[in-house]
C-alpha cells in the first residue's frame, strides 16, 4: 500500500519551470568558473604537468591523471557554459586522441581575451572564423614554416613524433630510456598493422594489448600475431603446421537460447539434455575427422566436449569474448560457425602456422603465429603499478591512433609551443597588413579588429606559454618566431650561454637572435621560414590533423560560447 | 465574490463562489456540471481548466479560482517577449538550455526556447503551445509570433484602460476592461479574416516580386538564395548562414525532380528528412556536406563486402530470416505418445529452423544478392550462414530509412522470407561501410535512378564540434525545407469584393463622376471586382520591416476611410491597432540602433506614391487586370525593383500572413478565457488543511512566477 502511493507520487511529480540567466557571460560567477577551469586544465598541459587525482565523494576509486579525456569527464558542472565547452572537447578527443587540451586551454583563453577587450560579440566571433581560416588556410600551405613532411622511409620522424605524445603525459611516469623504448615498440605495432600487399582499398589491421602489472617497462613486448589467454595446464605435442582452426560465435554449453518465447512441456523419459550432448559431441566427431587442431569459442563450451576434444589433442580455448572475434577471423581466416545441426562446410575453417606457449609474469599466453602476410599483432604493456599502466595503455591508444593519421596526411608540427608562437607572428603580420581588405569584407571598423586579433594571437601564444610550469619565462625570437623557455633561475646576463635550443629543437641557439618576451608587445615580422637543409632535426612534433581539428574545434565553441545571450537550465 | 449578472460572465462563478466547494464526495459531478454549464456559457468568457492529472480515479480534491486579469496576460507574454528578443534580430544570440537528462543544446528558434522553459501558468502554456502550432506547420516565425502578440496586448490594454465603456452595467473596472479586450480581439480577428488578404494584395504585394523554384537562372537564382540566406540568418546566426545556405541550395538542385513540380520535390525533402541526414558531433562545421547515395544508420552484422563488382544486388526484409520455433503462448510437448523418438527429439526442432534458414539464403544466393537490410535483429545463426554464403546483413535498419531506400530503389519490403520474387530485388551501384565521426554506417547508391527517378538522391552530413550543435542545425535544416512549402503553397482565394464593400464611395467619386448614391457606387465597382484575388505562391518582400512598414500604411489608409465614411468614431478602429502592433516589430529590429528605424521606414515609405491616389489607382490597375483572374504582378515591378537594392535579405510574403493570422487567432482565445480553475489530484492521503496550504502557496508561486519570469 505504501509502495504503492511512493509509486504514485513519482509518477506525478510536477514538472518544476526551468532557472534563466540572462547574459551569462557578464554574470561575475560564470566568469570565474571559466577562469578556475582555465587554470586547471593549463596546468595539466604538457610534458611538465601537474598530475591530478580525481575523487568523487562517495569514496570511488581515486583517478591520476593529467590526460583531457580522463580530466574533463571528471569536470562535471551545472554550468551550461562549461558543459558545453566540455562536450565540445570530448567530442573533438573521441574522433582524434590527441589535442584535447591544447583545444580547451585555446578555447578558453580566447573567451578570456574577449572579455578583457570588451569588443562587441558579433565583431569577435566574425573576425575570430576570419583569422580560423587565416590559420588553417597557412597550415595547409606547402610552404607553411612549422610543418614537417613525415618520410615513411625513415621511422625516425615517427619515433619523435610517437615520443612527442608518449612524453606529454607525466602520469605515466617514464624515464628517458623508457619512453624511448615505448615510442619504438608503439611505431614497430603501428608498421606491423599496415598491410604489405595493397589492394584498392587498404584496411589496416589491429593491436590487441594486453597488460601486465608489477614488471618493469623495458620488458614490454610487439609480437606479430596473436596472443590469448589460455589455462595453465596446456600441454601439447609439436604440431605440423599449418593448424586447421574452428571459430564458434554460439555458445557450446548445451543451453538453446533460440528457441523463442513459447514453452516446452516434457513427458516421462526424455532427456533434452542428454539429446543435445549427443549432438555437441557429434559435432566434435566432425571436427576431429576434418582434421582441425584449434577449436576455439566465443562463449562457454559444455565441458564433456572440452575433454572430448582435449583427449583427442586438440586445444580448446573459451570464453574469447567478442572484442577478440574480429581480430582471429583476419588472423586465420576461419569464419565464425554459429549453428549446431548442420555439417560445417570445410570453407570456414582457417589456418595458422603455428602455436606457441609465452610465459609473462603469472600469465601463460597461447601465441598464434599467422599463416600468411596479415595485419594482427600483440604488444604486451608492462608497468609498476595500476594508474601508470592505465595511462600507459591510453597514451600507447593516443599514439598508434596519432600515427594511423598520418597515413593520410604525412605530416607533423613543430612541437613545445613553436607553433603555436610562429602562427601568433604570422597572424600578426598578416592581420595588420590586410587590415583594410578585411574590414570590408567583415563589415566593422579597423580598430575594432585589430584589438580582436590581437586577442586571437596573444591567446595563442598563451597556449605556449602554459607548456611552462616550473616558474621560467616564455621568449619569442623575432626571426622565425619559436619559442624558448628561459628557466627561472637564470637572468638575462648569461642567457646566451645557459639557452637550450627552441621548444621544438630546430633553432639553435646564437648571439645574433633578437628575442622578445611573450607577454610583451613586440613589433609585427613575417616568421622567415626555416633553411631547408637544417642542420637540427626536430626533437618534438606534434601530430597534424588532429591540431588543425583542435584549431577548428577551439574556435568555433568560443565563438559559440560568444554567441549565448540567455540560458535556460530545466531543473528537473 | 461579484454578483454576475453581466451577460458576460458565466453564472457558475456565482456557484462556487463560496470556499465550501471543496467537499469531495460530490466533486466530480459537480466539476462535470460546472464544465458543462461553462461550455455553454462560453459565447463570452470560456474557461480554461488546468487539470494537473484528471484523473476519477484519485479523487479530485480541490478546486481553485483565479481571476484573470488583462494586465496579468500583458505581464506574462511580456516576459516571454523578453527572453524570446536576445535571439530577435541582427544582434540578437543564441540560447543555451539544458534538458532534464542534462544534455545541452543550443537554439535561436522560437520554439525550442519557449518550450524549453517549462512554463506553469496555464496561459502561458497556451501561448506556447499556439506558437508550437504554428512554426511546426510554417517552420518560422515563432519569435515575431510573441513579440508581435505581446504588442498586439499592449495596444488593447491601454485602449481597454483608457476608454471604459461606461453605458453598460459592470459593476468592476476589471470586467469592464475585460469585457472590452475580449470585443477588441473579436473584431480583430474578424477584420483580419475578411479584409487581411485584400489589403496585403493592394498595399504589399505591389513592392514584393516572385521568385520561381523552377527557373533556377540568374536574378530569380540570386533572390532565392537570399531569401534562404536571411532564413539561416535568423536561425543560425550571420557566421555560418552563407554556409549552409550553400548546402541547402546543392541539397535542392540535387533533389530537383525533373519534369516534375518543385513543390513535390520539397514535399519529399520534408517527409523524408530525418532519413537524409546525418549528425556528426567532433569536426568543425566546415566539414559538413552532402555524399551521393544514401547513408543507412546502422553498421554491417556480418564483414564488410568486398568492393569489385558493378552492381550489387539488395533486397529489404521485415521479418526474421530464421522462422522462431516457438512464439509465446505456443507450446512444444515434447515425448507424447510413443512415436519414435528421433522425430520428437528437441533437437530435431531447433534443426528445423536452422534448415528452413539454409533454404531462404539458398533461395537469395540464386538470385545473386549479396546484401540483405533488414528491419529487425536477426539470429546469430542467420549472420553467420550470410557470412559463410558471402552476404552482408545489415540489422535493425529503422522504419525510415527503409521506406526512403524502398522509395528510391523501387522495391517493396519482403515480409514472407518464403515468396521471394525478382521484383522484390534492388540493383544498387555500391554498397560499402563509410565512417562519420564516430560510427561506421552503411552507404549505398541506386541503380540508374537518374532515368528512373529523374533525381540525383543525396544525403546530407552535419558536422559541428558538439551534439547540440548538430541538432540546432537539422532542425534548422527541416524548418528552412518547411518554411519552403509554406511560402510556395497555392493560396488560399478570397472575394476581392469583400474589401471594395467597406471602402467607402468617396474613393471612387473620381473613377465614377456621375451623380450617383454611395450605394450604387459601390455596387457598380462589385460588378467589376468579382474576381478572386490571389497572393501568389513564392512572393518575396525585403526584410527588415518592409512587410509591416507597408501594412501599417495600408492599415493606417484604411482605417482613416473607415472613419471618414462610416459614423462609427466612437469605435477605436481595429485595424489602427494593428497597424500600431506591427510597427513594434521593426522597432525590435533595429532596437540597437534608433536611428537606422526612422531611416528604414523613411526609405520604405518613399516608395509609396502619394496617398491619396495610392488606392484608387492601384483598384484601377487591379480592375484592368483582373480579367485573368489573378492580380497579375506587371503592376508590381516598378516598386520592387528600388526594394531590391535595399541589402536586407528577403522574406515570404505567404508565411508573414499566414504569422498575422495565427496571433490574431491566438490573441482572441487568450483573452476569452476569463478564469482559470485549478484542479489538484490528491497525491497522497493528508489532512484536507494541509492540502489547502499547499495549494495557497502553489497559487503565490504562480503570482510570484508572472511577476519574476
Amino acid at each position: 500500500m505504501k509502495l504503492n502511493s511512493l509509486l504514485l507520487m513519482s509518477r506525478l511529480v510536477k514538472k518544476s519551470p526551468s532557472v534563466c540567466t540572462d547574459l551569462p557571460l557578464s554574470s561575475s560567477d560564470v566568469c570565474n568558473k571559466l577562469h578556475l577551469m582555465k587554470e586547471f586544465l593549463r596546468s595539466s598541459y604538457g610534458p611538465t604537468a601537474r598530475l591530478k587525482q580525481v575523487h568523487n565523494n562517495i569514496g570511488g576509486s581515486v583517478v591520476t591523471s593529467s590526460t583531457s579525456s580522463v580530466l574533463l569527464q571528471a569536470i562535471a558542472s551545472s554550468q551550461p557554459i562549461i558543459s558545453l565547452i566540455r562536450s565540445s572537447i570530448l567530442n573533438h578527443v573521441s574522433r582524434f586522441s590527441d589535442c584535447g587540451l591544447f583545444a580547451a586551454v585555446f578555447c578558453l583563453c580566447l573567451l578570456e581575451q574577449a572579455g578583457q577587450c570588451g569588443l562587441r560579440k558579433n565583431v569577435m566571433i566574425k573576425v575570430n572564423k576570419h583569422l580560423l581560416s587565416l590559420c588553417t588556410g597557412y597550415l595547409q600551405q606547402e610552404d607553411c614554416g612549422c610543418k614537417v613532411k613525415l618520410d615513411f622511409c625513415s621511422s625516425q620522424n615517427l619515433i619523435t613524433l610517437a615520443r612527442s605524445v608518449i612524453s606529454s603525459k607525466p602520469t605515466c611516469v617514464l624515464t628517458e630510456p623508457e619512453s624511448d623504448h615505448i615510442s619504438r615498440l608503439a611505431v614497430q605495432a603501428f608498421l606491423l598493422t599496415v598491410p604489405c600487399n595493397i589492394p584498392d582499398t587498404v584496411r589496416l589491421g589491429r593491436t590487441a594489448t594486453i597488460t601486465i602489472e608489477g614488471h618493469s617497462v623495458l620488458k614490454s613486448a610487439v609480437f606479430p600475431g596473436l596472443l590469448l589467454s589460455t589455462p595453465e595446464n596446456l600441454c601439447f605435442d609439436s604440431l605440423c603446421s599449418p593448424l586447421h582452426v574452428v571459430l564458434f560465435s554460439i555458445s557450446l554449453a548445451g543451453d538453446l537460447s533460440e528457441i523463442g518465447d513459447g514453452r516446452i512441456e516434457m513427458h516421462q523419459g526424455v532427456d533434452v539434455d542428454s539429446q543435445i550432448l549427443d549432438q555437441l559431441l557429434e559435432l566434435g566427431k566432425q571436427v576431429l575427422k576434418d582434421g582441425v587442431k584449434l577449436f576455439l569459442c566465443q562463449k562457454v563450451i559444455h565441458p564433456v566436449l572440452q575433454h572430448y576434444l582435449r583427449c583427442n589433442g586438440v586445444i580448446v580455448i573459451e570464453r574469447l569474448g567478442v572484442s577478440l572475434m574480429e581480430p582471429l577471423i583476419q588472423l586465420t581466416g576461419a569464419q565464425p560457425v554459429a549453428t549446431l545441426h548442420a555439417t560445417i562446410p570445410s570453407t570456414v575453417y582457417g589456418k595458422v602456422h603455428n602455436v606457441c606457449i609465452r610465459q609473462f609474469g603469472s600469465k601463460t599466453m597461447l601465441h598464434l603465429h599467422p599463416a600468411g602476410e596479415t595485419a594482427i599483432c600483440s604488444m604486451i604493456l608492462c608497468h609498476r603499478n595500476e594508474t601508470m599502466l592505465n595511462e600507459l595503455k591510453l597514451v600507447c591508444q593516443t599514439t598508434e591512433h596519432v600515427l594511423r593519421l598520418t597515413l593520410r596526411e604525412p605530416f607533423a608540427l613543430l612541437g613545445g609551443g613553436c607553433t603555436e608562437t610562429h602562427l601568433a607572428a604570422y597572424v600578426r603580420h598578416k592581420s595588420k597588413n590586410e587590415v583594410s581588405e578585411s574590414t570590408s569584407v567583415l563589415g566593422c571598423s579597423q580598430t575594432e579588429y585589430l584589438l580582436a586579433a590581437e586577442a586571437f594571437c596573444h591567446s595563442l601564444e598563451l597556449v605556449a606559454t602554459s607548456l611552462e610550469h616550473d616558474g621560467g619565462t616564455s621568449l619569442i625570437d623575432l626571426t622565425h618566431a619559436h619559442h624558448w623557455t628561459l628557466p627561472s633561475d637564470v637572468t638575462e646576463e648569461h642567457l646566451e650561454g645557459v639557452m637550450a635550443p627552441c621548444g621544438c629543437g630546430v633553432v639553435e641557439s646564437c648571439q645574433n637572435k633578437t628575442r622578445s618576451y611573450l607577454d610583451t608587445k613586440y613589433a609585427g615580422f613575417s616568421p622567415a621560414p626555416l633553411l631547408t637543409a637544417s642542420p637540427l632535426q626536430a626533437t618534438v612534433l606534434d601530430s597534424f590533423t588532429p591540431k588543425v581539428n583542435a584549431l577548428g574545434v577551439a574556435v568555433e565553441t568560443a565563438n559559440l560560447v560568444l554567441d549565448v545571450r540567455y540560458v535556460i537550465q530545466d531543473v528537473n | 465574490m461579484a454578483t454576475c449578472q453581466g451577460p458576460c460572465d458565466p453564472e457558475w462563478v456565482r456557484m462556487d463562489g463560496s470556499s465550501s466547494f471543496i467537499a469531495e464526495y460530490s466533486f466530480t459531478e459537480k466539476a462535470s456540471a460546472v464544465l458543462k454549464q461553462g461550455a455553454r456559457k462560453s459565447v463570452e468568457g470560456s474557461v480554461y481548466v488546468f487539470f494537473s492529472k484528471y484523473n476519477t480515479f484519485q479523487g479530485l480534491k480541490m478546486l481553485e479560482l483565479e481571476h484573470l486579469h488583462l494586465k496579468h496576460v500583458v505581464q506574462l507574454v511580456s516576459a516571454l517577449e523578453s527572453i524570446v528578443l536576445r535571439s530577435f534580430g541582427p544582434e540578437g544570440g543564441q540560447v543555451l538550455f539544458t534538458r532534464d537528462t542534462g544534455q545541452v543544446m543550443l537554439s535561436r528558434s522560437g520554439k525550442r526556447i519557449l518550450s524549453a522553459l517549462h512554463l506553469e501558468h496555464p496561459l502561458a502554456r497556451m501561448v506556447v503551445e499556439c506558437v508550437w502550432k504554428h512554426s511546426t506547420i510554417t517552420g518560422d516565425g515563432s519569435k515575431t509570433f510573441v513579440l508581435l502578440l505581446a504588442s498586439l496586448l499592449r495596444m488593447i490594454h491601454a485602449s481597454a484602460t483608457k476608454e471604459p465603456h461606461m453605458s453598460q452595467p459592470y459593476n468592476s473596472t476589471e470586467t469592464t476592461e475585460a469585457a472590452c479586450a475580449r470585443h477588441l480581439a473579436d473584431r480583430l480577428l474578424d477584420f483580419a479574416l475578411t479584409e487581411l488578404d485584400a489589403l496585403i494584395a493592394l498595399n504589399v504585394l505591389p513592392h514584393g516580386f516572385c521568385v520561381s523554384l523552377e527557373d533556377s537562372t540568374g536574378k530569380t537564382e540570386q533572390s532565392f538564395q537570399t531569401f534562404l540566406l536571411t532564413f539561416f540568418n535568423t536561425r543560425l546566426g550571420n557566421v555560418y548562414c552563407d554556409f549552409f545556405r550553400d548546402l541547402m541550395c546543392e541539397l535542392l538542385s540535387h533533389w530537383k525532380i525533373k519534369n516534375d513540380q518543385p513543390s513535390f520535390s520539397i514535399r519529399f525533402l520534408n517527409n523524408n528528412f530525418p532519413a537524409l541526414r546525418t549528425q556528426v558531433s567532433g569536426f568543425p562545421v566546415g566539414s559538413s556536406r552532402l555524399i551521393e547515395g544514401q547513408v543507412i544508420h546502422r553498421d554491417f552484422a556480418t564483414p564488410c563486402p568486398q568492393v569489385n563488382e558493378q552492381s550489387v544486388k539488395a533486397v529489404v526484409f521485415s521479418g526474421y530470416l530464421q522462422p522462431k520455433l516457438l512464439t509465446a503462448g505456443d507450446v512444444l510437448e515434447l515425448g507424447c505418445g510413443n512415436r519414435a523418438t528421433e522425430d520428437s527429439s528437441i533437437v530435431h526442432f531447433s534443426s528445423w529452423t536452422g534448415r528452413s534458414l539454409e533454404n531462404i539464403i539458398a533461395t537469395l544466393q540464386s538470385f545473386g544478392v549479396s546484401v540483405l537490410l533488414c528491419a529487425l535483429k536477426q539470429s546469430s545463426a542467420a549472420l553467420a550462414l550470410a557470412t559463410q554464403t558471402g552476404m552482408c546483413l545489415v540489422e535493425c535498419v529503422s522504419e525510415e530509412e527503409i521506406s526512403l531506400f524502398a522509395q528510391l530503389s523501387g522495391v517493396t519490403p519482403i515480409s514472407d522470407c518464403w515468396r521471394i520474387c525478382p521484383e522484390d530485388i534492388a540493383t544498387l551501384t555500391f554498397c560499402k561501410p563509410i565512417l562519420l565521426g564516430a560510427h561506421r554506417y552503411v552507404h549505398v547508391d541506386f541503380h540508374d535512378s537518374e532515368e528512373r527517378l529523374n533525381v540525383k538522391p543525396c544525403s546530407l552530413v552535419i558536422c559541428a564540434p558538439g551534439e547540440g550543435q548538430t541538432d540546432q542545425y537539422a532542425c534548422a535544416f527541416q524548418d528552412a525545407i518547411r518554411m519552403l512549402l509554406t511560402a510556395w503553397e497555392p493560396m488560399h482565394k478570397s472575394n476581392i469584393t469583400a474589401l471594395m464593400r467597406t471602402f467607402p464611395s468617396n474613393k471612387f467619386t473620381s473613377v465614377h463622376k456621375d451623380n450617383m448614391g454611395d450605394e450604387t457606387a459601390y455596387a457598380s465597382c462589385s460588378m467589376n471586382l468579382h474576381e478572386t484575388c490571389v497572393i501568389e505562391p513564392g512572393c518575396v518582400l525585403p526584410a527588415g520591416g518592409t512587410f509591416e512598414f507597408l501594412l501599417h500604411h495600408g492599415l493606417h489608409q484604411y482605417g482613416h476611410s473607415c472613419s471618414v465614411s462610416v459614423n462609427t468614431s466612437a469605435v477605436v478602429p481595429v485595424s489602427e491597432l494593428l497597424a500600431n502592433a506591427l510597427l513594434s516589430l521593426p522597432r525590435h529590429i533595429y532596437s540597437h540602433n534608433p536611428k537606422s528605424f526612422l531611416q528604414a521606414q523613411t526609405r520604405v515609405m518613399a516608395l509609396i506614391p502619394k496617398h491619396s491616389h495610392t488606392l484608387s489607382s492601384n483598384v484601377i490597375q487591379t480592375e484592368g487586370l483582373l480579367e485573368d483572374g489573378k492580380l497579375s504582378l506587371h503592376s508590381c515591378k516598378k516598386g520592387s525593383m528600388a526594394l531590391t537594392l535595399l541589402d536586407l535579405g528577403l522574406e515570404s510574403v505567404s508565411c508573414k500572413y499566414h504569422l498575422v493570422l495565427a496571433v490574431l487567432q491566438c490573441l482572441t482565445s487568450l483573452l476569452r478565457v476569463n478564469k482559470v480553475l485549478r484542479t489538484h489530484t490528491v497525491l497522497h492521503t493528508k489532512s484536507h488543511k494541509l492540502l489547502n496550504a499547499r495549494s495557497e502557496s502553489t497559487e503565490d508561486e504562480d503570482e510570484d512566477e508572472v511577476v519574476s519570469l
